[in-house]
């Protein structure tokens, strides 16, 4: 009995070596390849990434592409880097759009100039198909590295009845920031000391705290960072100062905005249960408000104080370095395709983030679509002042130091100045070895 | 040949007299054969799985870059100095104990008041305690998304219910000074159950016969609970203090999913600390250096609590 299934039991063992042997010897048809996808925004889009790769494999008999989900941004970051370190790495990868500069430093990433140039085509003329606020995250030291996917800018969204409520109009918008403290002030209502009703909602979570900092940064003029070097931040500047002040204004001054660090998810509730009456949120959001609220809204360009800005959030397709010659020429298909003006078109509808490819709003069905939903218009005419996301070297831990230091600031625990330098400090300390290797590196 | 057979093995013929160290070693291994062959298959993945990643941890650990594209150099115990001079593992170490502490002796306190309530079985109990088990049954992710809306500020079922009595609502997971606190309840409400079934068993583990005699000395329950139970009790208690302070250590998928370690690093733990360095500073090195540090704390705590079980049954 024991001898009978040991016996099985090897036999089993021998079978499926067997099998995971001829595996290989047997790939001659197709050249097969991975994508690497993530699914920042809710389970729906994984359904639709299998659409996509099913109708690219009918239509490429010599591709054969397996969509891998591989969870958050910051997951899909590290798996690649993982596939990457055992030598398996996937032929292309759907990567936060701010991550590429990282990872170019860490040489992990395939320079994309010669397909391009194979094509017979130039990077201008490439990079000419997308919109310009988003080439900024896509080009580092003038070569190709990414193909924007699919992006997103912040928005101001404004419960349009309880504007009217409140005797605002709401199809005349705040447009600056004092008319923005204004609204806040007539929209937030209050029992006694408690409030029933938050003027404006801005979300504090990591990741999402500094595209908003970015954003009241851009407004009041500043920058967030050296978009031509990756060793800079500029986060103890009057530009920056100005912008925190103003947002710990909002809650301690004006107690227009719930004190504490707020999370997207949490600001996105709160404004469709009525609890905030404004909330500034990523566009990718726009989708969901549109299926839940159950008032009318509206959206509008971000308030400027100084100018209006705003930075640019999203995803790139790139390639991981140590690609074969074979794979990477399937990869680019793919990427191609998937970036084309009807894909690109048919992911915006399907998830709610503006199509990268600027045809792709000249396509039919886009046309249509926009003449049914205009407040998706708005973000794409806020491209005109979208700027790129910012990107440095360590992208992650530099903007956690700010974050930690703006979420004191939101608790009171801490003044904006004295939180700004205390940011500044820490992130020149995490830019240090890159500084020391490029910028400080003098004969 | 079977290899159920070792006696056909020719060892045991071959060793003199003056070698009886070494024949009654291989008479011992000779014995504890069978024992080793059904182990192997156990070892084979605890090897690959394990030892070998521990290995490669104590490796890296090692090494460091000083420049992004400088080569990885040798670099001793620098990386351990550089993760104990970093306040943001001292925070997480100070973090962890607060929430060792703060989660291990309410979750403890609470088991032991469930298992004495309904240690006897009849139907009632018996559903009281699958209620109170039901919280383990819930994986940690999914019980961190719910807790999420909980505590959503303003409009949570939380705010919702107690919003009513306070004069100023918490944000309960954006306020440095709340957070911690807040991830505990969570932890609290879920190995509390867990921990309860542990002490029912050990609960059926007290004599009878003494319980009744201390019963006719006129012993009240308090009396009882005092000199019988909780002696009685005590190997349960030192393995659910070791099992707590495990889980305080291991367990922060709830710091990932609600929290990430904010706001401002104040439910940052340890083992949250060294996914920071490996993944958002990509620093193997650091990474390396901060999990040998706990596993050398986690693996102290364990010989310890084993010894002090050993003495324990040894002396008894």
């Amino acid at each position: 009995m024991l001898f009978s299934r040991r016996l099985m039991l090897g036999l089993a063992m021998a079978g499926t070596l067997a099998g995971a042997l001829a595996v290989p010897a047997m790939a001659e048809g197709p050249t097969e390849i991975d994508l690497f996808f993530p699914v920042p925004v809710d389970g729906k889009l994984a359904r639709d990434m299998g659409t996509l790769i099913k109708e690219f494999n009918e239509t490429h008999p010599g591709v054969k592409a397996t969509a891998v989900y591989t969870g958050s941004y910051d997951d899909t970051l590290i798996k690649t880097r993982a596939a990457i370190k055992a030598g398996k790495p996937p032929a292309a990868v759907i990567m936060s759009a701010n991550f590429l500069l990282d990872m170019q430093i860490e040489n992990e990433l395939t320079n994309l100039d010669s397909l391009i140039a194979a094509d017979g085509t130039t990077k201008e003329k490439f990079l000419g198909q997308f919109f310009p606020a988003l080439q900024g995250n896509a080009v580092i030291n003038r070569s190709v590295y990414g193909v924007p996917f699919h992006n997103s800018t912040p928005l101001l969204y404004i419960n349009a009845d309880k504007a009217k409520e409140a005797g605002l109009d709401p199809n005349k918008p705040p447009q600056t920031w004092a008319e923005l403290t204004d609204w806040a002030k007539k929209l937030t209502k209050r029992e006694g000391d408690k409030v029933t009703q938050w003027g404006i909602a801005i979300p504090c979570a990591y990741d999402y705290c500094g595209w908003m900092m970015e954003t009241l940064t851009m407004s009041n003029g500043g920058r967030y960072y050296n978009e031509e070097f990756g060793g800079e931040v500029y986060y103890d500047t009057p530009s920056m100062l100005g912008a925190l002040t103003w947002w710990n204004d909002l809650v301690y001054k004006h107690k227009v905005h719930a004190p504490g660090a707020t999370p997207g998810p949490a600001v996105s509730t709160s404004f469709i249960s009525g609890n905030a009456a404004m909330m500034m949120l990523s566009t990718g959001s726009l989708t969901y408000v549109r299926d839940n609220a159950k008032f009318a809204y509206k959206v509008a360009f971000i308030p400027r104080n100084v100018r209006n800005a705003v930075p640019i959030g999203g995803a790139s397709l790139i390639m991981p370095a140590g690609l074969d010659a074979d794979r990477q020429k399937a990869a680019w298909t793919l990427i191609k395709w998937m970036t084309s003006p009807e894909k690109s078109a048919w992911w915006s509808r399907a998830t709610g983030y503006f199509a990268p490819n600027m045809a792709a709003y000249k396509t039919p069905d886009m046309v249509e679509f926009l003449g049914k939903n205009p407040d998706a218009k708005t973000a794409v005419e806020q491209l005109d002042v979208a700027k790129p996301w910012f990107a440095t070297y360590k992208t992650v831990p530099v903007r956690k130091t700010l974050e930690d230091e703006v979420m004191l600031v939101l608790n009171g625990k801490k003044q904006p100045k004295e939180a700004l330098a205390a940011a500044q400090k820490a992130a020149d300390e995490t830019l240090k070895p890159y500084n020391a290797e490029t910028s400080l590196k003098l004969p | 040949m079977s290899l159920a057979e070792p006696a056909a093995l020719p060892v045991a013929t071959s060793a003199a007299p003056r070698l009886h160290v070494l024949k009654r070693f291989s008479n011992r291994f000779k014995a504890s054969l069978p024992a080793y062959l059904l182990l192997l298959p156990s070892l084979v993945f605890l090897a690959l799985f394990t030892y070998g990643a521990m290995g490669r941890v104590l490796i890296d650990a090692l090494y460091q870059r000083a420049t992004p594209k400088a080569p990885l150099r040798f670099v001793g115990l620098d990386n351990i100095a550089s993760v104990l001079a970093d306040p943001g593992f001292t925070g997480a170490v100070v973090n962890n104990l607060i929430y060792a502490v703060g989660t291990a002796v309410p979750s403890i306190a609470l088991a032991l008041l469930f298992a004495l309530a309904l240690a006897r079985t009849h139907a009632v109990n018996s559903a009281l305690r699958a209620a109170l088990f039901l919280p383990v049954l819930i994986p940690m992710v999914a019980a961190s998304a719910l807790f999420l809306f909980i505590f959503l500020p303003n409009v949570g079922l939380l705010d919702y219910y107690i919003g009513r009595l306070l004069p100023v609502l918490p944000n309960w997971l954006g306020d440095p000074d709340i957070a911690l606190y807040a991830i505990m309840i969570i932890t609290i409400w879920k190995n509390a159950g867990y921990y309860m079934l542990f002490f029912l068993a050990g609960l059926q583990a007290v004599p009878e016969d003494v319980m009744e005699a201390a019963h006719l000395d006129g012993a009240g329950p308090y009396q009882r609970l005092r000199h019988i139970i909780l002696p009685e009790l005590k190997p349960t208690f030192l393995f659910v203090t070791v099992i707590a302070i495990l889980n305080a250590v291991t367990q922060v998928d709830h710091v990932f999913v609600m929290t990430q370690g904010g706001p401002s690093n104040s439910t940052s733990l340890v083992l949250f600390y060294i996914y920071q360095q490996a993944v958002e500073h990509y620093d193997i090195g650091k990474a390396s250096a901060a999990t040998l540090l706990t596993l050398a704390a986690l693996m102290g705590l364990t010989a310890l609590s084993f010894r002090t079980m050993a003495n324990r049954e040894g002396g008894s």
